[in-house]
């Protein structure tokens, strides 16, 4: 076991104790007391620590250390511990993070284990892809979701405003703004989407671009022009809510977007996020795509790994851990515990034996995620190191373009110059 | 005048034992008593706290990004620091508005309250409670919650407002303004400092205002010649303490923005800057450069405090 | 109990009849007027508490549309352990902080405000220097300092990770140089001619802060103590990072697993559990700042 900045560089330290440290270590793999870290809330834990009993129970000998914590609190801590030497056996990841982890070694590569205790047989390709970084395997998706607009039914119906339907572009709400609004108190038709790098992901998808292509921006400067205008225009057509309640919404939390605010009719957000949704508001809610760029534009949504497993490749039980994962996705008793909380199941025979039993809310999440249809487009590759960054770095453009500190047409290349620096520092 | 004739009394019995004593019995009757005092900060200090911190200067002249071993990268990241980086400009400026008015603002109304709650009043250890009350809740998720009700468009702030007819902005998230809601929030919370001052104002021996009635004083002339002095030392504490907080102020910027210092950066306090370098973007070694900044800085306005205090800052000593 | 006499009976009043009347009213409105706005977030939290889950975000009103209890049956027993392991956990810590910081700091402070003995500056400088590092930098090579402690310091195959041991022990060793220059400022502003003259007795340094020191500074001990035991309750971050096992977790801690930004969350136990939270730190604060008004009453504090 060795400790990333641990005991060699520490020793030059004054402490005393410090020294005396060098005699202690962590030690595990005597009494397989397997660990596991993940995020949520605690329906989640419920359901994890269900399916760990399960496998206890088929496994005897084997016991559980878990820890979890809500998202913000998970990653200084698992940071903590990873450069402690002392991160879990199995932890959970994010898309945004999986690429830092992963090139940094702080996950192991599972391919060798891949048929020998990992069972893929029956995972859905496109989320074994997802969870691939420059070719090799460093996480098993736990269930795929996609990107959808939570819909205030109500407020349509309300305000005499057919629903959208998935054949909705831009344009088309930006034409019912003004009918919406003559009845909709203040309430408008959509959030302010143009500093969601989803959404901005999903019109360069509908225009045959990415977001990232071979670790560089995917897109030129024209296309950040013409989706600042796009916003532009509706935010003067009334058909977005204005910059000062966008704002409010700083980090897309549930509680703060803008459906919830009521400050309008439908958010960004992703389709397993229905039920955290729904809880904290009374109006009906349902679920859309996001507009399309243009009449008849697909292939903007793709079904994303919703979060991953990733193994300690320090773990002293590496094999077992393996063998955990493969359990948690496969077992069709684990299955039954987990449900649709981390999104749709990747096996399609736990998927088929989960679907009767769903409640509606998560049948509609399941009836989207498997019907996008032309919507769907294939999935893109593996975001660069310091994407997170760029991501941060586009909310601050767009609200300097929606606050009027600057314009689109600046904004669009002085995004570009500013992401490209970005990633070229980080390479 | 220092302490020296008490340790000369420790060394008193160390002394009258020895005809005559040797080199260390003198050092250690000069130094012994103080150091012992010390044992236990002595060991805290050695054994806790010199060596992260010497880890983290060492760190600083690194890339270490959390995950891999950090490798030694010279003055690369302060150079970064002064030359390329608009963020850490911003970060200054932001911190730098933040302490210049919320600490002013923040002490005035401390030690108002503390004068007005330190009189004879039926049911002043209920206000007391009560004034502190917003310094209990710390960094709660409410607050971030509570804040976006009273400060956003539609806000308790602006239905007040309407009543005279202003329309007034979403305080919260318009950049212009939304840094004025958490130096509010930092004032609001004065409740420490105002309770170290009505602790200062109790220390204050009873007989010299006894005294000062006996001469016939006026109040404002009691309060600017025996209030104010006394209670120097403990105005000095309070001024350099939260100043210091000031500039590592972290949570409410980190609650109310969800840790991204927007909107436009406008407020990206230096410490959440340094947050998001050490923890979203890996680049610890940059953030423990940012750290030492910091340090120095502060060092600076505490150093400079000392200095000017023996001019304003009354002890007993 | 003498708690409110009056302090400052200096001068006598203005002689206007009127204004003897009116000046007690408007003290009592504006000191009312101020809690009001002082006391509005707890009224919200409350409000909140009480509220369905789906009106929290939607509703700005201070009456809540319905009384519901869901928010404090589902936040006492929504997690892994009921609510009462948190308190009990928080107590603990607290209160054995409370006694480590006030011993450890105010010997560290005694010496540094009365006792003379070389390098007292220079360890002075660079005690309030250890103020001065923003915590989020420490946090990793302290992190591997707690996790590395041997055995015969009490350390598991963890070291110290996962037990209360990181959040108590650096109190008894005095680490927190804020209660350190708070007591030094107290300690010098109390007249020296009390300790001079023990001295002249032949009193020893531990008998002039045993008998003089300690208790003519009942003010600063008790908000030290108040200080200590807020701070150390209202704390996350050190739990969150020392503390996995749930049944260890601190109140505050606990408070932050109920809401999780991207998931299912349970905001209306969040906040009945979060008044819950804040009630006990409340009473405390009202019991013990009678001490801290009475301090000068009892020690008899007189030159």
């Amino acid at each position: 076991m060795t400790f990333s900045i641990g005991r060699r560089q520490f020793l030059v330290g004054t402490s005393a104790l410090m020294a005396a440290s060098a005699f202690a270590g962590p030690a595990f793999a005597q009494d397989k007391r397997m660990r596991l870290a993940w995020w949520g809330g605690q329906a989640r834990a419920d359901r994890t620590d269900a399916v760990s009993k399960l496998y206890a129970e088929a496994h005897p000998g084997v016991t559980f250390d878990t820890w979890w914590n809500a998202f913000n609190d998970y990653w200084p801590k698992l940071g903590t511990e990873v450069a402690g030497g002392n991160a879990a056996d199995v932890y959970q990841m994010d898309y945004r993070y999986l690429v830092e982890y992963a090139q940094r070694g702080a996950i192991a590569p599972l391919d060798d284990y891949i048929g020998k205790g990992l069972d893929l047989s029956d995972f859905d390709q496109d989320q074994q892809d997802g969870g691939k970084v420059d070719g090799k395997l460093y996480a098993i998706s736990l269930g795929a979701n996609s990107v959808a607009m939570m819909v205030n039914t109500k407020a349509f119906d309300d305000a005499g405003v057919e629903r959208p339907t998935r054949d909705w572009t831009y344009e088309d709400y930006k034409s019912r703004a003004e009918a919406f609004n003559a009845k909709s108190n203040g309430m408008k038709l959509l959030a302010d989407g143009s500093a969601s790098e989803p959404a901005f992901e999903n019109f360069l998808r509908q225009r045959g671009k990415a977001l990232y292509t071979d670790g560089k921006l995917g897109w030129e400067a024209d296309d950040l022009v013409d989706w600042f205008k796009l916003w532009a225009d509706l935010r003067a057509a009334g058909a977005c809510v204005g910059p000062e309640d966008q704002a409010l919404d700083a980090t897309a939390a549930i509680d703060t977007t803008m459906i919830i605010l009521k400050k309008a009719a439908t958010s960004f957000a992703n389709s397993n996020q229905l039920i955290g949704f729904q809880a904290v508001i009374t109006d009906p809610l349902d679920m859309i795509n996001f507009p399309r760029a243009e009449a008849g534009s697909g292939g903007g949504h793709y079904r994303k790994p919703s979060q991953f497993w990733s193994v300690n490749p320090k773990s002293a039980m590496l094999a077992d851990a393996v063998d955990y994962v493969s359990f948690f996705v496969n077992d069709l008793g684990a299955g039954a515990a987990l449900g649709v909380e981390r999104g749709i199941p990747c096996s399609k025979k736990v998927r088929d034996a989960l679907a009767p039993t769903l409640d509606p809310q998560s049948q509609i999440a399941l009836n989207f995620v498997s019907n996008l249809g032309d919507l769907l487009g294939s999935l893109p590759p593996v975001p660069p190191t310091a994407a997170g960054e760029v991501s941060t770095q586009l909310t601050t453009k767009s609200q300097e373009v929606a606050f009027g500190a600057t314009t689109p047409e600046e904004a669009g290349p002085a995004f570009f110059q500013e992401a490209t620096d970005i990633l070229a520092r980080a390479s | 005048m220092t302490a020296r004739s008490l340790a000369d009394a420790t060394a008193a019995p160390a002394g009258g034992r020895a005809v005559t004593p040797s080199v260390w019995s003198r050092i250690w009757s000069a130094n012994g008593a103080g150091y012992l005092f010390l044992l236990p900060w002595f060991i805290g200090f050695f054994g806790l706290t010199v060596g992260p911190i010497v880890t983290s200067l060492y760190l600083s002249f690194t890339n270490f990004d959390l995950l891999t071993d950090p490798k030694w990268i010279g003055a690369a990241n302060y150079v970064r620091m002064f030359t390329a980086d608009p963020k850490f400009a911003q970060s200054m400026r932001v911190t730098f508005m933040f302490v210049i008015f919320s600490v002013p603002l923040k002490l005035a109304f401390a030690l108002a309250i503390a004068l007005l709650l330190n009189r004879g009043m039926r049911g002043l250890p209920i206000y007391r409670a009560i004034f502190y009350l917003p310094s209990l809740l710390g960094a709660s998720v409410a607050i971030a919650v509570l804040w976006r009700t009273l400060f956003a468009g539609d806000g308790v702030i602006n239905d007040f407002l309407a009543l005279f007819g202003i329309q007034g902005p979403s305080w919260i998230s318009n950049p212009r303004y939304s840094l004025w809601t958490l130096i509010l929030l930092a004032v609001w919370q004065f409740g420490s400092p105002m309770i170290i001052f009505l602790a200062g104002l109790r220390q204050i021996p009873q007989d010299m205002y006894e005294a000062a009635s006996l001469e016939g004083a006026s109040k404002w002339r009691v309060f600017w010649k025996i209030t104010l002095p006394l209670l120097t030392p403990v105005v000095f504490f309070n001024a350099i303490i939260q100043t210091i907080e000031g500039f590592k102020s972290f949570t409410p910027a980190f609650i109310i923005s969800g840790g991204t210092g927007n909107p436009i950066n406008s407020t990206l306090f230096y410490t959440l800057y340094l947050y998001q370098e050490a923890f979203a973007f890996f680049r610890m070694g940059y953030a423990s450069a940012l750290a030492w900044v910091l340090l120095i800085v502060v060092a600076l306005f505490t150093g400079f405090s000392f200095l000017t205090s023996r001019f304003w800052v009354h002890y007993d000593d | 109990m003498t708690t409110d006499a009056p302090r400052l009976t200096v001068v006598t009043a203005p002689a206007n009849p009127v204004w003897k009347i009116v000046r007690p009213i408007l003290s009592h409105g504006l000191l009312l007027l101020a809690s009001f706005l002082m006391l509005y977030p707890l009224l919200w939290m409350l409000a909140a508490s009480f509220r369905p889950e789906a009106e929290i975000f939607s509703n700005n009103s201070l009456i809540p549309s319905e009384i519901s209890l869901h928010g404090y049956i589902s936040g006492w027993t929504g997690l892994s352990r009921t609510f009462d392991v948190f308190f009990l956990n928080s107590f603990m810590v607290s209160i054995l902080c409370v006694i480590g910081n006030l011993a450890a700091c105010s010997l560290t402070a005694f010496a540094f405000a009365r006792l003379e003995f070389w390098g007292r500056k220079f360890w002075f400088a660079l005690m309030l220097g250890t103020l001065m590092l923003p915590y989020q930098v420490v946090l990793i090579p302290q992190y591997i300092l707690f996790l590395n402690m041997p055995p015969w310091l009490g350390g598991t195959a963890s070291g110290w990770v996962n037990s209360f041991l990181p959040l108590i022990v650096p109190k008894y060793l005095a680490v927190d140089a804020f209660f350190i220059f708070l007591m030094v400022q107290f300690f010098r502003g109390i007249p020296r001619e009390l300790d001079e003259a023990a001295q002249m007795d032949g009193c020893s340094p531990w008998r002039i802060y045993w008998r003089i020191m300690l208790p003519l500074s009942v003010p600063v001990l008790v908000t030290a103590g108040i200080f200590t035991f807020i701070f150390t309750w209202d704390d996350f971050f050190a739990p969150l990072i020392y503390l996995n096992d749930q049944k260890i977790y601190t109140a505050t801690l606990a408070l932050r697993t109920f809401v999780d930004s991207t998931a299912e969350s349970n905001w209306s136990g969040l906040f009945a559990m979060s008044v819950l939270t804040v009630l006990p730190i409340f009473v405390i604060f009202v019991f013990f700042q009678r001490l801290l008004i009475e301090g000068i009453a009892t020690t008899g504090m007189k030159r």
